[in-house]
């Protein structure tokens, strides 16, 4: 793979950019890697998703490896839900690849985009009440 | 109550039930498991944000290296590519994590939130 190292070193800010999301949030960063594998590599949309999954996996590694060691990690639910998740990626790569119809995408796009909002104002609604609470005895003086 | 509360409950269930669904979901629809899984774990076992996000990384291991082990025969996997990506990523889940540690749990849900909505709105726009 020969490439001109302005295309590398964008390569090297949207793998930090994907990175900083997998480690905020816990995602694989896969969202920013494969437009990046597509835009920037030319890849096809498969062949950018296989190889999201195998960059996500030192990222994964390491940033459990990190979160276990200040105890934010369950490994027992973790390993349940990995089982869970093996079973339901191989049937769902199944459908996936009979899957051409737009619609039940957008469905669940648009479920993701009400519980995401959800959230927002659930996260609104606590910083809200704690800025209405007087700040405790010991905190910082108020004018 | 806390995690290791609620599975010494023996309450384990929601765990497998959250982990298939999150696979399922991620395949059909070419998404990361961690935008499922997040925030089921969140709303559905009441995991604090910071716990969930972290153990979501945990599952990404597994399915990760399930997922590359599958498609790896196939010739879709760009090892150089996926190398010259994950290297720096390697820094940025550090740094990402990092940052973590110093935002109140509030402001990592609204954080998250917004991160839900842009894979919504892709999703719905582009199918």
């Amino acid at each position: 793979m020969e490439h001109a190292p302005e295309i590398l070193a964008l390569a090297a800010v949207a793998g930090v950019a994907g990175g900083i999301l997998a480690g905020l949030f816990g995602v694989g960063g896969g969202v920013v890697f494969v437009p990046t594998f597509v835009f920037l590599f030319s890849f096809d949309q498969l062949d950018a998703q296989a190889t999201s999954l195998a960059a996500i996996i030192p990222v994964a590694l390491i940033g459990a490896w990190r979160q276990s060691g200040e105890g934010q990690i369950d490994w027992r639910a973790a390993v349940l839900m990995g089982g869970g998740a093996a079973v339901g990626v191989l049937v769902g790569a199944e459908v996936a690849v009979r899957l051409e119809e737009a619609t039940l995408s957008r469905v669940f796009g648009a479920i993701l985009i009400l519980v995401g909002g959800e959230m927002i104002v659930s996260a609104v609604r606590k910083l809200q009440a704690k800025r209405a609470t007087p700040a405790p005895a010991g905190g910082p003086r108020r004018p | 109550m806390d995690l290791p509360a609620r599975l010494r409950q023996g309450n384990l269930l929601p765990f497998i039930g959250i982990g298939v669904v999150a696979g399922l979901f991620a395949a059909m629809f070419g998404i990361g498991g961690g935008v499922v899984i997040v925030p089921l774990l969140m709303l559905v076992a009441k995991l604090p944000p910071r716990m969930a996000a972290a153990t979501s990384l945990a599952v990404l291991i597994l399915t990760s290296l399930i997922g590359v082990v599958r498609f790896a025969g196939t010739g879709h996997v760009d090892w150089v590519a996926a190398i010259l990506i994950g290297i720096p990523a390697v820094i940025g889940v550090l740094l990402g994590i990092r940052f973590q540690r110093r935002l109140p749990a509030e402001w990592l849900i609204l954080g998250f939130g917004v991160f839900m909505i842009a894979i919504g709105l892709r999703l719905v726009i582009w199918g």
